[in-house]
């Protein structure tokens, strides 16, 4: 792979259905109120001009697009007026990812993405080759004599004998799959939707349309017609997130070789990730709240990028499991990591400053509602379940440290456990207001690195000594019991 | 060792340039008040005592954060530079203490905006593949021998391992 060259000529198709899939939306409001207007005609010609432009500077850009395998370095030369040059070190690598998109796999070709770490660079992106020069291409990226890692050691590696070797596999069965699906409704998404609505509702729900509507369904009044408007809505979402997994995760596998984790998964667009143990910066298990009932949740892996967007950072590991198969599968596959006891608790003292925090902001919200609509004061009954998430945050609050690695598990809504080896915990922040203070409570975060940013995992209200001991515990691994200030 | 608290205080100038900043950028804060005056003025209805009462928030404000903030922000800031980590210890409310170990370091470079020029005054910023953390004001000199410290312990952190 030393020479310049181009990519399959698919790339130029790829890059058109894109622009038309982006701009589906786009070109279907032009063409209606184009149309729809006098001297349409000339709509029609700047569409297809722009449509032609489109298609021109596709195949233009697929030809100018070129890339090669050279001195260690993936290089790329792009673009069609401003020629641009892209070198990507191989040992700046943090992942591959190859992805089987629609037009990809009508052709056979795959599509794959090379990312390095942070500092602003973007990833490369090579929309179209072949499976085995997509194989070539990452053996000659991994093939390093020397990794070098992000921050700390040096590792010696064994050489160029990299013939990979699938040394487990982790499936999921179809039940699984459907039950993953079927408890995937996404409580934030839906809530933001009827938020939404709820500001248009009154526009909406006139006398005229209620006369309508009871018109053709005797017996609704005004509160059935809402919780139906609302039940409708919760279907629809859901039903749509139902189908999201079940697209997204379809056939899955985790593969396991000697260096890497090899993630595949997706029923059209089938993307194949390849994590190497290295590059593994945090491991997070996220129970959402219809899940954590059935003991199950999914579990993420966090690696270094130049993602910005939180959704495309982290990378699935597993969609759907349960926590007594955890144990089993951080066995097989993260053998760095192992889930232990949660000793370290908030003290009691929190207790109740936890049920008060998710109250704080209601306290504010009370008032202007009561003000402002006419059941405004039924905002109040919001307390009740407040107060109890408030309780369920206190009592899932917890993290465990050991020389090697720091385990902390907290809730906004769902529960999440995020476990971080020492070495990789960039930053650790202790917050203390002035109420903590005069109760020697202080919040504690700690950031890894994800994407181009860093995730930060906190918890509220921990004992200032425990956290003192985390401080210490990060500068050179020791966890000291007895403290010494 | 560790228990106790960062010990380097930024430099006092400090206190001014923020001041100055907070007394330019706070001008802000009338925005509002102005834009009600001119409004009431364009459509004939100015009234004197509504027009003071709209100020005066403002100027509190003004006064609050353009006199008093500054003060309180260097009071607390404190930071600390060794061979493990970078301590840094800030908020006049909410007390906020960063602890970055050395070796995740991965740049270190120095700032300096048209009114730290003025001021001779440099922040140093601190990042790791994470985040990004700033010592603010220290006289250009500390800022530049606090910014090689940093980054000839990296290198020597990174060489040991």
């Amino acid at each position: 792979m030393s020479e310049f060259r181009r990519q399959h000529w698919a790339a130029a198709v790829d890059r058109l259905f894109t622009a038309v899939r982006q701009n589906f939306v786009t070109f279907l409001i032009l063409i209606f109120v184009g149309t729809r207007q006098a001297g349409g005609d000339y709509f029609v010609y700047v569409l297809m001009g722009t449509m032609a432009l489109t298609f021109f500077s596709g195949i233009a850009g697929w030809y100018r697009f070129q890339y090669r395998i050279s001195e260690g370095e993936l290089q790329i030369k792009k673009g069609i007026f401003v020629r641009k040059k892209v070198y990507m070190a191989k040992e700046r690598i943090q992942v591959i990812d190859v992805t089987e998109g629609l037009v990809q796999r009508v052709f056979g070709l795959v599509k794959v993405e090379v990312k390095t770490a942070g500092g602003g660079t973007e990833s490369a992106t090579i929309n179209a080759m072949t499976f085995e020069e997509a194989e070539e291409l990452k053996r000659e990226l991994r093939n390093n004599d020397r990794v070098k890692i992000e921050g700390d050691e040096l590792l010696e590696d064994e050489g160029v004998n990299t013939e990979e070797e699938f040394l487990d596999e982790w499936k999921i069965s179809s039940k699984e799959l459907v039950m993953a699906a079927f408890t995937s409704g996404n409580f934030g998404l839906i809530a933001s939707i009827l938020g939404a609505l709820s500001g248009q509702l009154d526009a909406v729900i006139t006398d005229e349309t209620i006369e309508y509507i009871q018109g053709l369904l005797p017996g609704l009044n005004n509160f059935t017609l809402v919780a139906t408007i609302v039940i409708v809505i919760l279907l629809v979402s859901w039903t749509f997130s139902f189908l999201g997994v079940i697209f997204n995760y379809s056939d899955f596998s985790v593969k396991k070789t000697e260096k890497e984790l090899l993630i595949r998964s997706g029923l059209i667009e089938r993307k194949h990730i390849t994590i190497p143990f290295d590059r593994i910066q945090a491991i997070r298990f996220v129970e959402g709240v219809l899940r954590q009932p059935l003991g199950c949740g999914m579990l993420y892996v966090e690696s270094a990028g130049f993602e910005q967007n939180v959704k495309e950072r982290s990378i699935v590991l597993v969609p759907f499991i349960s926590h007594s198969m955890m144990h089993e599968f951080f066995d097989r596959f993260l053998s760095d990591f192992h889930i232990p006891e949660l000793d370290v608790k908030p003290p009691s003292r929190s207790f109740l400053r936890y049920l008060r925090r998710p109250n704080y902001l209601l306290l504010a919200a009370i008032p202007i509602a009561w003000y402002f609509w006419d059941f405004g004061w039924l905002l109040t009954l919001l307390i009740i379940p407040a107060t109890i998430l408030g309780w369920l945050r206190y009592k899932d609050a917890g993290l465990y440290f050991d020389s090697k690695m720091i385990t902390m598990q907290f809730r906004n809504f769902n529960r999440k456990t995020a476990f971080i080896r020492r070495k990789r915990v960039q930053v650790i922040e202790e917050t203390i207001n002035p109420f903590q203070e005069r109760k020697n409570i202080s919040s504690l975060s700690v950031t890894a690195a994800s994407g181009a940013k860093g995730i930060a995992f906190s918890i509220d209200d921990l004992e200032s000594t425990d956290v003192n001991r985390i401080r210490k515990w990060l500068l050179n691994g020791e966890m000291d019991y007895a403290s010494t200030d | 060792m560790i228990n106790h608290i960062p010990e380097s205080r930024i430099d006092k100038k400090a206190i001014k340039a923020w001041r100055f900043s907070a007394l330019i950028f706070g001008l802000l804060w009338f925005a509002p008040a102005i834009a009600y005056i001119s409004i009431s003025i364009g459509i004939n209805k100015f009234d004197l005592i509504l027009s003071i009462l709209s100020v005066i928030p403002s100027l509190v404000l003004y006064l609050f954060i353009g006199l008093l903030v500054p003060n309180l922000r260097w009071q607390r800031w404190r930071y600390e530079v060794n061979d493990e980590a970078i301590d840094l210890l800030r908020g006049f409310v909410f007390k906020k203490r960063t602890v970055v170990p050395i070796n995740r370091v991965q740049h270190v470079d120095t700032n300096q905006g048209p009114i730290y020029r003025k001021y001779g005054l440099s922040s140093v910023k601190i990042s790791t593949a994470a985040t990004t953390h700033e010592i603010p004001a220290l006289d250009d000199e500390t800022a530049t021998e606090v910014r090689n410290k940093i980054s000839q312990l990296v290198r020597q952190v990174k060489e040991d391992v």
